[in-house]
Protein backbone atom coordinates (compact mmCIF):
# COMPACT_ATOMS: atom_id res chain seq x y z
CA UNK A 1 0.00 0.00 0.00
CA UNK A 2 1.46 3.23 -0.89
CA UNK A 3 1.11 6.76 0.91
CA UNK A 4 0.04 8.61 -2.16
CA UNK A 5 -3.26 9.78 -2.80
CA UNK A 6 -5.70 8.03 -4.90
CA UNK A 7 -8.73 9.36 -6.41
CA UNK A 8 -11.57 7.67 -5.02
CA UNK A 9 -14.37 9.85 -5.91
CA UNK A 10 -15.99 13.25 -6.90
CA UNK A 11 -17.18 15.86 -4.06
CA UNK A 12 -20.11 16.85 -5.90
CA UNK A 13 -21.42 13.06 -5.59
CA UNK A 14 -21.13 12.92 -2.03
CA UNK A 15 -23.50 16.10 -0.84
CA UNK A 16 -23.37 17.35 2.69
CA UNK A 17 -24.92 14.68 5.23
CA UNK A 18 -24.20 11.63 2.83
CA UNK A 19 -22.08 8.83 2.35
CA UNK A 20 -20.98 6.62 -0.79
CA UNK A 21 -19.28 3.68 -1.21
CA UNK A 22 -15.71 3.94 -2.06
CA UNK A 23 -12.56 1.65 -2.78
CA UNK A 24 -8.57 2.39 -1.61
CA UNK A 25 -6.97 -0.69 -3.31
CA UNK A 26 -7.99 -3.42 -1.77
CA UNK A 27 -10.17 -1.56 0.93
CA UNK A 28 -13.74 -1.06 0.99
CA UNK A 29 -14.38 2.45 2.25
CA UNK A 30 -17.33 4.48 3.43
CA UNK A 31 -16.35 8.05 2.05
CA UNK A 32 -18.85 10.57 3.61
CA UNK A 33 -19.55 14.60 4.43
CA UNK A 34 -20.93 15.65 7.48
CA UNK A 35 -23.45 18.58 7.64
CA UNK A 36 -21.18 21.16 7.90
CA UNK A 37 -19.63 19.71 4.78
CA UNK A 38 -16.02 17.85 6.22
CA UNK A 39 -15.23 14.73 4.13
CA UNK A 40 -13.74 11.50 5.33
CA UNK A 41 -12.83 8.15 4.34
CA UNK A 42 -13.33 5.40 6.73
CA UNK A 43 -13.20 1.54 6.38
CA UNK A 44 -16.84 0.62 5.30
CA UNK A 45 -16.91 -1.98 7.81
CA UNK A 46 -19.09 -1.62 11.07
CA UNK A 47 -17.20 -2.75 14.17
CA UNK A 48 -20.44 -4.33 15.31
CA UNK A 49 -21.79 -6.45 12.93
CA UNK A 50 -20.23 -5.49 9.51
CA UNK A 51 -22.74 -3.96 8.31
CA UNK A 52 -21.87 -1.08 5.33
CA UNK A 53 -21.35 2.01 6.92
CA UNK A 54 -21.72 3.55 3.04
CA UNK A 55 -25.23 2.41 3.55
CA UNK A 56 -25.18 4.80 6.86
CA UNK A 57 -27.07 7.83 7.61
CA UNK A 58 -25.54 10.82 8.69
CA UNK A 59 -26.50 13.69 11.35
CA UNK A 60 -24.64 16.18 11.95
CA UNK A 61 -21.16 15.48 12.77
CA UNK A 62 -21.49 12.03 13.32
CA UNK A 63 -21.82 8.46 10.61
CA UNK A 64 -24.30 6.19 11.99
CA UNK A 65 -24.80 2.31 10.33
CA UNK A 66 -28.29 1.79 9.67
CA UNK A 67 -27.98 -1.98 11.18
CA UNK A 68 -28.36 -1.05 14.86
CA UNK A 69 -27.83 2.84 14.71
CA UNK A 70 -24.35 2.77 16.83
CA UNK A 71 -22.68 6.28 15.85
CA UNK A 72 -19.47 7.09 15.02
CA UNK A 73 -17.65 10.46 15.32
CA UNK A 74 -13.98 11.63 15.38
CA UNK A 75 -11.69 9.43 14.40
CA UNK A 76 -13.84 6.93 13.61
CA UNK A 77 -14.41 6.62 17.60
CA UNK A 78 -17.86 4.93 18.88
CA UNK A 79 -20.02 7.63 20.40
CA UNK A 80 -23.54 6.08 20.89
CA UNK A 81 -24.93 2.48 21.25
CA UNK A 82 -29.14 3.34 21.08
CA UNK A 83 -29.63 0.18 22.76
CA UNK A 84 -27.50 1.45 25.54
CA UNK A 85 -27.79 4.89 25.56
CA UNK A 86 -26.56 5.50 29.19
CA UNK A 87 -23.17 3.67 28.47
CA UNK A 88 -19.96 5.25 26.84
CA UNK A 89 -18.70 3.03 24.65
CA UNK A 90 -15.51 1.80 25.06
CA UNK A 91 -12.21 3.47 23.83
CA UNK A 92 -11.67 -0.02 21.54
CA UNK A 93 -15.19 0.53 19.38
CA UNK A 94 -13.08 2.59 16.70
CA UNK A 95 -13.66 2.80 12.93
CA UNK A 96 -10.51 2.46 11.10
CA UNK A 97 -9.52 6.03 9.05
CA UNK A 98 -8.05 6.78 6.19
CA UNK A 99 -6.77 9.86 5.10
CA UNK A 100 -8.94 12.30 2.96
CA UNK A 101 -8.67 15.53 1.21
CA UNK A 102 -10.86 17.62 -1.70
CA UNK A 103 -8.91 19.68 -4.27
CA UNK A 104 -10.46 21.09 -7.84
CA UNK A 105 -13.46 18.47 -6.93
CA UNK A 106 -11.84 15.50 -6.39
CA UNK A 107 -11.82 13.47 -3.36
CA UNK A 108 -8.68 12.10 -2.57
CA UNK A 109 -7.76 9.50 -0.34
CA UNK A 110 -4.48 7.44 1.25
CA UNK A 111 -3.84 5.25 3.67
CA UNK A 112 -1.36 6.81 5.93
CA UNK A 113 -0.04 10.09 5.56
CA UNK A 114 0.59 11.20 2.52
CA UNK A 115 3.70 14.11 2.48
CA UNK A 116 2.19 16.48 0.52
CA UNK A 117 -1.68 17.68 -0.18
CA UNK A 118 -3.46 16.29 -3.12
CA UNK A 119 -2.78 17.88 -6.89
CA UNK A 120 -4.92 20.78 -8.03
CA UNK A 121 -6.07 21.08 -11.76
CA UNK A 122 -6.33 24.87 -11.95
CA UNK A 123 -9.49 25.73 -14.45
CA UNK A 124 -10.82 22.14 -13.90
CA UNK A 125 -13.77 20.74 -11.92
CA UNK A 126 -15.49 17.37 -10.93
CA UNK A 127 -17.63 16.10 -14.39
CA UNK A 128 -18.28 12.38 -14.11
CA UNK A 129 -16.42 8.88 -12.21
CA UNK A 130 -17.32 5.84 -14.82
CA UNK A 131 -16.48 2.68 -13.79
CA UNK A 132 -14.86 0.89 -16.30
CA UNK A 133 -14.26 -2.89 -16.93
CA UNK A 134 -10.82 -2.83 -18.24
CA UNK A 135 -7.25 -2.70 -16.14
CA UNK A 136 -5.91 1.13 -15.98
CA UNK A 137 -3.03 0.44 -18.12
CA UNK A 138 -5.66 -0.71 -21.11
CA UNK A 139 -7.86 2.16 -20.13
CA UNK A 140 -4.78 4.74 -20.05
CA UNK A 141 -4.07 3.16 -23.49
CA UNK A 142 -7.35 3.61 -25.07
CA UNK A 143 -7.29 7.17 -23.96
CA UNK A 144 -4.22 7.70 -25.45
CA UNK A 145 -1.96 8.19 -22.65
CA UNK A 146 -0.26 6.46 -20.04
CA UNK A 147 -0.24 6.40 -16.07
CA UNK A 148 -3.31 7.41 -13.68
CA UNK A 149 -3.24 11.09 -14.42
CA UNK A 150 -3.72 12.39 -17.68
CA UNK A 151 -3.84 15.53 -19.50
CA UNK A 152 -5.36 15.48 -22.37
CA UNK A 153 -8.28 15.93 -25.07
CA UNK A 154 -12.16 13.98 -24.87
CA UNK A 155 -14.79 14.66 -27.72
CA UNK A 156 -14.96 18.31 -27.67
CA UNK A 157 -13.00 19.32 -24.59
CA UNK A 158 -9.80 19.31 -22.92
CA UNK A 159 -9.94 17.19 -19.42
CA UNK A 160 -8.10 15.51 -17.30
CA UNK A 161 -8.60 11.92 -16.47
CA UNK A 162 -7.93 10.13 -13.08
CA UNK A 163 -7.33 6.91 -13.20
CA UNK A 164 -8.12 4.85 -10.14
CA UNK A 165 -6.92 1.11 -10.55
CA UNK A 166 -9.63 -1.30 -8.83
CA UNK A 167 -9.65 -4.84 -7.82
CA UNK A 168 -10.61 -7.21 -10.82
CA UNK A 169 -8.88 -5.61 -14.00
CA UNK A 170 -11.66 -2.95 -13.36
CA UNK A 171 -10.92 0.81 -12.81
CA UNK A 172 -13.13 3.97 -12.07
CA UNK A 173 -12.35 7.06 -14.38
CA UNK A 174 -12.62 10.45 -12.54
CA UNK A 175 -13.17 12.57 -15.21
CA UNK A 176 -12.58 16.44 -15.02
CA UNK A 177 -13.85 19.34 -17.32
CA UNK A 178 -13.14 22.66 -17.96
CA UNK A 179 -14.47 25.18 -15.44
CA UNK A 180 -17.82 26.93 -16.76
CA UNK A 181 -17.99 24.73 -19.74
CA UNK A 182 -21.54 25.10 -21.61
CA UNK A 183 -24.21 21.93 -21.42
CA UNK A 184 -23.65 20.94 -24.98
CA UNK A 185 -20.16 20.26 -24.43
CA UNK A 186 -20.99 18.50 -21.48
CA UNK A 187 -23.26 16.37 -23.21
CA UNK A 188 -20.92 15.74 -25.49
CA UNK A 189 -18.21 15.08 -23.10
CA UNK A 190 -20.86 12.61 -21.51
CA UNK A 191 -20.82 10.89 -24.84
CA UNK A 192 -17.51 10.59 -25.61
CA UNK A 193 -16.33 9.16 -21.99
CA UNK A 194 -18.88 6.42 -22.69
CA UNK A 195 -17.55 5.70 -26.22
CA UNK A 196 -14.04 5.64 -24.15
CA UNK A 197 -15.85 3.15 -21.99
CA UNK A 198 -16.59 0.60 -24.81
CA UNK A 199 -13.26 0.87 -26.68
CA UNK A 200 -11.46 0.51 -23.82
CA UNK A 201 -13.60 -2.74 -22.49
CA UNK A 202 -13.35 -4.49 -26.30
CA UNK A 203 -9.81 -4.39 -26.13
CA UNK A 204 -9.84 -5.82 -22.65
CA UNK A 205 -11.85 -8.20 -23.53
CA UNK A 206 -9.84 -8.77 -26.74
CA UNK A 207 -6.91 -9.07 -24.54
CA UNK A 208 -8.18 -11.46 -22.38
CA UNK A 209 -8.91 -13.84 -25.35
CA UNK A 210 -5.71 -13.82 -26.42
CA UNK A 211 -4.30 -14.88 -23.04
CA UNK A 212 -7.05 -17.11 -22.37
CA UNK B 1 -59.47 -0.72 -5.83
CA UNK B 2 -58.81 -4.81 -5.12
CA UNK B 3 -55.15 -4.87 -5.41
CA UNK B 4 -53.58 -8.91 -5.97
CA UNK B 5 -50.02 -8.39 -4.34
CA UNK B 6 -46.94 -9.89 -3.32
CA UNK B 7 -44.73 -8.58 -0.77
CA UNK B 8 -41.48 -9.86 -2.31
CA UNK B 9 -42.08 -8.73 -5.70
CA UNK B 10 -40.60 -5.51 -7.31
CA UNK B 11 -43.33 -4.83 -9.89
CA UNK B 12 -45.94 -5.35 -6.89
CA UNK B 13 -44.25 -2.72 -4.92
CA UNK B 14 -43.76 -0.17 -7.57
CA UNK B 15 -47.73 -0.20 -7.07
CA UNK B 16 -48.25 -0.19 -3.07
CA UNK B 17 -45.05 2.73 -2.92
CA UNK B 18 -47.52 4.97 -5.39
CA UNK B 19 -50.30 4.14 -3.38
CA UNK B 20 -48.79 5.06 -0.58
CA UNK B 21 -47.04 8.01 -1.80
CA UNK B 22 -50.46 9.66 -3.37
CA UNK B 23 -52.71 8.18 0.11
CA UNK B 24 -54.81 6.23 -1.86
CA UNK B 25 -56.01 2.81 0.31
CA UNK B 26 -55.76 -0.34 -1.76
CA UNK B 27 -57.58 -3.56 -0.76
CA UNK B 28 -54.92 -5.77 -1.01
CA UNK B 29 -54.85 -9.45 -1.71
CA UNK B 30 -51.84 -11.32 -0.88
CA UNK B 31 -51.17 -14.02 -3.54
CA UNK B 32 -49.03 -16.95 -2.52
CA UNK B 33 -46.57 -16.59 -5.37
CA UNK B 34 -43.19 -18.77 -3.91
CA UNK B 35 -43.73 -21.37 -2.77
CA UNK B 36 -47.73 -21.36 -3.46
CA UNK B 37 -47.50 -20.55 -7.52
CA UNK B 38 -50.93 -19.80 -6.59
CA UNK B 39 -50.66 -16.71 -9.51
CA UNK B 40 -51.39 -19.66 -11.42
CA UNK B 41 -54.34 -20.98 -9.67
CA UNK B 42 -57.74 -20.76 -11.90
CA UNK B 43 -58.89 -18.13 -10.04
CA UNK B 44 -55.70 -15.79 -10.66
CA UNK B 45 -55.49 -16.95 -14.17
CA UNK B 46 -59.33 -15.96 -14.73
CA UNK B 47 -57.93 -12.70 -14.09
CA UNK B 48 -55.11 -12.92 -16.12
CA UNK B 49 -54.20 -15.13 -18.03
CA UNK B 50 -50.76 -14.27 -18.48
CA UNK B 51 -50.09 -15.76 -14.82
CA UNK B 52 -48.35 -12.54 -13.26
CA UNK B 53 -48.49 -10.27 -10.26
CA UNK B 54 -49.86 -7.59 -9.95
CA UNK B 55 -53.09 -7.43 -10.55
CA UNK B 56 -55.48 -4.54 -9.87
CA UNK B 57 -59.01 -4.97 -10.18
CA UNK B 58 -61.95 -1.84 -9.55
CA UNK B 59 -65.09 -0.94 -11.36
CA UNK B 60 -65.38 -2.26 -14.84
CA UNK B 61 -61.89 -2.71 -15.16
CA UNK B 62 -58.71 -5.64 -14.68
CA UNK B 63 -55.07 -4.17 -15.06
CA UNK B 64 -52.01 -6.79 -15.68
CA UNK B 65 -49.54 -4.12 -16.20
CA UNK B 66 -47.79 -2.43 -12.97
CA UNK B 67 -47.16 0.75 -15.29
CA UNK B 68 -50.57 0.66 -16.38
CA UNK B 69 -51.55 0.16 -12.50
CA UNK B 70 -49.18 3.83 -12.04
CA UNK B 71 -51.23 5.54 -14.72
CA UNK B 72 -54.65 4.57 -13.96
CA UNK B 73 -53.80 5.61 -10.20
CA UNK B 74 -52.05 8.75 -10.98
CA UNK B 75 -55.06 9.88 -13.50
CA UNK B 76 -57.72 8.46 -11.07
CA UNK B 77 -56.16 10.67 -7.69
CA UNK B 78 -53.08 12.44 -8.65
CA UNK B 79 -52.57 13.84 -12.32
CA UNK B 80 -49.26 15.85 -11.42
CA UNK B 81 -47.53 12.37 -11.57
CA UNK B 82 -48.00 11.59 -14.96
CA UNK B 83 -46.13 14.37 -15.37
CA UNK B 84 -48.16 15.68 -18.81
CA UNK B 85 -46.89 19.30 -18.25
CA UNK B 86 -45.48 19.24 -21.59
CA UNK B 87 -45.19 17.22 -25.09
CA UNK B 88 -41.56 16.31 -23.94
CA UNK B 89 -42.14 15.82 -20.37
CA UNK B 90 -45.16 13.88 -21.13
CA UNK B 91 -43.23 11.37 -23.63
CA UNK B 92 -40.19 11.09 -21.52
CA UNK B 93 -42.76 9.76 -19.08
CA UNK B 94 -43.39 7.11 -21.44
CA UNK B 95 -40.13 6.74 -22.49
CA UNK B 96 -38.80 5.88 -19.16
CA UNK B 97 -41.87 3.26 -18.43
CA UNK B 98 -40.48 1.49 -21.45
CA UNK B 99 -37.32 1.10 -19.79
CA UNK B 100 -38.70 0.08 -16.27
CA UNK B 101 -40.07 -2.89 -18.70
CA UNK B 102 -36.02 -3.80 -19.70
CA UNK B 103 -34.83 -3.10 -15.64
CA UNK B 104 -37.81 -6.21 -15.09
CA UNK B 105 -36.08 -8.16 -18.06
CA UNK B 106 -32.88 -7.83 -17.49
CA UNK B 107 -31.67 -7.14 -13.49
CA UNK B 108 -35.21 -8.53 -11.88
CA UNK B 109 -34.64 -11.68 -14.30
CA UNK B 110 -31.21 -11.79 -12.84
CA UNK B 111 -32.38 -11.40 -9.23
CA UNK B 112 -35.00 -13.82 -9.93
CA UNK B 113 -32.13 -16.39 -10.99
CA UNK B 114 -30.42 -15.54 -7.95
CA UNK B 115 -33.03 -15.62 -5.19
CA UNK B 116 -35.97 -17.64 -6.52
CA UNK B 117 -33.29 -20.15 -8.72
CA UNK B 118 -35.21 -19.07 -11.53
CA UNK B 119 -33.77 -19.90 -15.06
CA UNK B 120 -32.04 -17.75 -17.33
CA UNK B 121 -28.27 -17.02 -18.59
CA UNK B 122 -26.98 -14.84 -15.77
CA UNK B 123 -24.00 -13.66 -17.72
CA UNK B 124 -26.18 -12.36 -20.39
CA UNK B 125 -28.92 -10.49 -18.16
CA UNK B 126 -26.16 -8.88 -15.83
CA UNK B 127 -24.72 -7.46 -19.19
CA UNK B 128 -27.94 -6.45 -20.16
CA UNK B 129 -28.73 -5.14 -16.67
CA UNK B 130 -25.40 -3.18 -16.43
CA UNK B 131 -25.82 -1.40 -19.80
CA UNK B 132 -29.54 -0.68 -18.42
CA UNK B 133 -28.19 1.21 -15.22
CA UNK B 134 -25.42 2.73 -17.18
CA UNK B 135 -27.94 4.40 -19.07
CA UNK B 136 -30.02 5.33 -16.13
CA UNK B 137 -26.60 6.33 -14.94
CA UNK B 138 -25.82 9.12 -18.15
CA UNK B 139 -29.40 10.13 -18.05
CA UNK B 140 -29.38 11.10 -14.28
CA UNK B 141 -26.38 12.76 -14.42
CA UNK B 142 -27.56 14.64 -17.35
CA UNK B 143 -30.66 15.55 -15.27
CA UNK B 144 -28.09 17.00 -12.53
CA UNK B 145 -26.51 18.77 -14.52
CA UNK B 146 -29.91 20.57 -15.85
CA UNK B 147 -30.33 21.11 -11.93
CA UNK B 148 -33.38 18.50 -12.05
CA UNK B 149 -33.58 15.68 -9.39
CA UNK B 150 -35.96 13.24 -11.26
CA UNK B 151 -36.24 11.16 -14.50
CA UNK B 152 -39.00 13.31 -16.37
CA UNK B 153 -37.92 16.63 -15.01
CA UNK B 154 -37.93 18.65 -11.86
CA UNK B 155 -40.25 16.43 -9.65
CA UNK B 156 -40.75 12.90 -9.55
CA UNK B 157 -43.42 11.01 -11.71
CA UNK B 158 -44.60 7.41 -12.06
CA UNK B 159 -41.80 7.09 -14.27
CA UNK B 160 -39.01 7.57 -10.93
CA UNK B 161 -41.58 5.11 -9.50
CA UNK B 162 -41.45 2.25 -12.07
CA UNK B 163 -37.90 2.43 -12.55
CA UNK B 164 -37.40 2.79 -9.01
CA UNK B 165 -37.52 -0.96 -7.58
CA UNK B 166 -35.87 -2.77 -9.60
CA UNK B 167 -32.29 -0.46 -9.48
CA UNK B 168 -32.82 -1.10 -5.80
CA UNK B 169 -33.05 -4.77 -5.36
CA UNK B 170 -30.16 -5.07 -8.62
CA UNK B 171 -27.41 -6.15 -6.08
CA UNK B 172 -29.57 -9.19 -4.80
CA UNK B 173 -29.29 -9.56 -8.85
CA UNK B 174 -25.23 -9.58 -8.14
CA UNK B 175 -25.48 -6.10 -9.95
CA UNK B 176 -23.50 -3.94 -7.17
CA UNK B 177 -24.75 0.07 -7.11
CA UNK B 178 -21.21 1.03 -6.19
CA UNK B 179 -20.05 2.74 -9.83
CA UNK B 180 -23.79 4.98 -9.94
CA UNK B 181 -23.31 8.01 -8.26
CA UNK B 182 -26.27 9.59 -9.52
CA UNK B 183 -28.32 6.86 -9.61
CA UNK B 184 -27.49 7.33 -5.68
CA UNK B 185 -28.68 10.42 -5.42
CA UNK B 186 -31.55 9.92 -7.15
CA UNK B 187 -32.75 6.77 -5.00
CA UNK B 188 -31.80 9.13 -2.23
CA UNK B 189 -34.37 11.49 -3.21
CA UNK B 190 -36.97 8.70 -3.84
CA UNK B 191 -36.21 7.89 -0.63
CA UNK B 192 -36.79 10.38 1.37
CA UNK B 193 -40.39 11.35 -0.53
CA UNK B 194 -42.91 12.13 1.97
CA UNK B 195 -45.32 8.58 2.37
CA UNK B 196 -42.30 6.40 1.26
CA UNK B 197 -42.81 2.52 2.41
CA UNK B 198 -39.95 0.09 2.32
CA UNK B 199 -40.12 -3.49 0.80
CA UNK B 200 -37.50 -6.60 2.24
CA UNK B 201 -34.38 -5.11 0.73
CA UNK B 202 -34.98 -1.20 0.05
CA UNK B 203 -35.24 1.03 3.09
CA UNK B 204 -36.29 4.58 3.81
CA UNK B 205 -33.69 7.49 4.45
CA UNK B 206 -32.34 7.75 7.69
CA UNK B 207 -34.77 4.77 9.15
CA UNK B 208 -33.24 2.55 11.64
CA UNK B 209 -34.69 -0.93 11.39
CA UNK B 210 -36.04 -1.87 14.18
CA UNK B 211 -33.82 -4.50 16.36
CA UNK B 212 -34.60 -8.36 15.55
CA UNK B 213 -34.36 -9.18 11.97
CA UNK B 214 -31.02 -8.83 9.94
CA UNK B 215 -31.35 -6.66 7.16
CA UNK B 216 -31.51 -8.61 3.19
CA UNK B 217 -28.09 -6.65 2.65
CA UNK B 218 -26.49 -8.59 5.91
CA UNK B 219 -28.10 -12.19 4.96
CA UNK B 220 -25.86 -11.47 1.15
CA UNK B 221 -22.47 -10.34 2.89
CA UNK B 222 -22.67 -13.62 4.58
CA UNK B 223 -23.85 -15.81 1.84
CA UNK B 224 -21.03 -14.45 -0.67
N1 LIG C 1 -46.97 -7.57 -16.18
C1 LIG C 1 -45.73 -7.26 -15.52
C2 LIG C 1 -45.35 -8.48 -14.70
C3 LIG C 1 -44.26 -8.24 -13.73
C4 LIG C 1 -43.64 -9.55 -13.34
O1 LIG C 1 -42.79 -10.08 -14.07
N2 LIG C 1 -44.06 -10.10 -12.21
C5 LIG C 1 -43.49 -11.32 -11.73
C6 LIG C 1 -43.39 -11.26 -10.23
S1 LIG C 1 -42.21 -9.99 -9.73
C7 LIG C 1 -44.39 -12.47 -12.10
O2 LIG C 1 -45.58 -12.39 -11.90
N3 LIG C 1 -43.86 -13.56 -12.67
C8 LIG C 1 -44.67 -14.70 -13.01
C9 LIG C 1 -43.87 -15.94 -13.08
O3 LIG C 1 -42.64 -15.83 -13.15
O4 LIG C 1 -44.47 -17.03 -13.04
C10 LIG C 1 -45.89 -6.03 -14.65
O5 LIG C 1 -46.96 -5.82 -14.14
O6 LIG C 1 -44.92 -5.28 -14.49
S1 LIG D 1 -23.77 -3.71 12.40
FE1 LIG D 1 -23.48 -1.61 12.60
S2 LIG D 1 -24.59 -1.12 14.37
FE2 LIG D 1 -24.81 -3.26 14.24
Amino acid sequence: MTTDWTPAALSRDIPAASAAPGQLGETDLAIWRSASGRIAAWSDRCPHRGMRLSHGFVRGERLSCIYHGWGYGEGGQCVRIPAHPELTPPEAIKVPVFAAAEASGVVWVADGTPAGAPPEFPGFEGFRSLRIHAPATVLARAFGGAGHVIEGTLGPCAVVALIQPLPGNVSALHLLAPEGAGPATLDALSLAAEALRRTAEAQAEQAEEETA
Amino acid sequence: MIFYDYILSPSCYRVRLFAAVIGRRLDLRAVDFHPGQEHRSDAMLALNPAGTLPVLKDDGIVLTESTAILTYLAAHDAPAWLGDDTPVMRARVAQWLAFAQRLTDSAGAARAHDMLLAPGDIDALRAEATTALRELEAALSAARRRGESFLAGNRPTIADIACFPHVALAPDGGLPLDPYPSIRLWMRALRGLEGFIEMPGIHRLHELLPEPGPMPDVIRKERA
